[in-house]
């Protein structure tokens, strides 16, 4: 049964992802980070979705349960694409846009075999369970990307703070996430305090992309850190 | 065409890192999943968990 801190904190989560695409709207960032954006309206467009299903069937259906877990797979799809689209930023002067493309539908076919090879042995719910493999294997595709972006942000000395905030985000998004999952599997008997954080950490990749639409220019940049060197 | 090759090579070794991750994060794992998209309730996994789990 849900209690009132679930229907907050996904009230909060929707608000915030709807708010991500208003600041975006308004700062004139819509169209520059398009699938960004694209990735947004759609976890705002399923949260809606979801919150009718469980209206309509309940928490414990089948409905719901099917709709949540297909719904997801789609989701980690516009994030990953939306990772891409990052990449596509970063490398934007090596004029390397066909090379990033190429990688990433490579990238997403190998990860959807290796998926299909791993549940190819269970004869029911094929589908379901591929649907969910996929999901869970891109989301550490995405994550394993996101610290190769990191470090390629810091090799190529990237200024522009806007892009910079953005791929900082998705890589604290993505290894809270990990870190949570981890140690509800390592602390079990603790395990409903971290199944509390999970839809909370939730609301932190809209919380700071709705941040750094708003706040930070697209002009904005960061000067990395240089070594003084002091004569002796 | 060694530029394409470097790129299928890259998406390799991204691939065989994540999934060396996710063994790595899932060892002790009781069957449960990581979804990280958006705050709605995860309900349960759509199928029964594993005997002795």
């Amino acid at each position: 049964m849900l209690g009132p801190y679930e229907y907050a904190v996904w009230l909060l989560c929707t608000l915030l992802e709807s708010a991500v695409l208003v600041c975006a709207f308004k700062r004139g960032a819509l169209r520059r980070y398009l699938l960004l954006n694209v990735y947004m309206a759609a976890s705002v467009l399923v949260s809606l979705a979801r919150y009718n299903i469980l209206n309509h069937y309940g928490f414990t259906s089948k409905e719901y349960l099917y709709f949540y877990y297909y719904s997801d797979s789609l989701l980690t799809i516009f994030l990953y694409f939306a990772l891409a689209s990052l990449y596509s930023h970063i490398f934007s002067d090596l004029n390397a846009e066909r090379y990033i493309r190429l990688g990433t539908v490579i990238l997403l076919s190998g990860t959807a075999l290796f998926s299909y090879a791993v549940v190819q042995q269970f004869s029911s719910k094929l589908v379901t369970h591929f649907v969910v493999e996929l999901s869970q294997n891109l989301y550490f595709v995405g994550l394993v990307l996101t610290y190769i972006l990191w470090a390629a942000v810091l090799k190529m000395r990237e200024t522009r703070t806007r892009l910079i905030q953005l791929v900082l985000s998705m890589g604290v998004y993505f290894s809270l996430f990990a870190a949570n999952f981890a140690l509800q599997n390592l602390y079990q008997s603790r395990g409903s305090f971290f199944e509390i954080l999970t839809p909370l950490f939730g609301c932190f990749l809209p919380l700071s992309w709705a941040y750094t639409f708003w706040n930070v220019s697209e002009e904005a940049r960061t000067m990395p850190s240089r070594l003084a060197v002091v004569p002796r | 065409m060694s530029r394409k090759l470097t790129v299928v090579l890259f998406a390799m070794l991204v691939l065989v890192g994540a999934m060396s991750l996710k063994t790595v994060v899932v060892t002790h794992s009781d069957g449960s999943l990581i979804m990280a998209n958006g705050g709605a309730p995860q309900p349960p996994t759509p199928w029964p968990p594993a005997p002795g789990k």
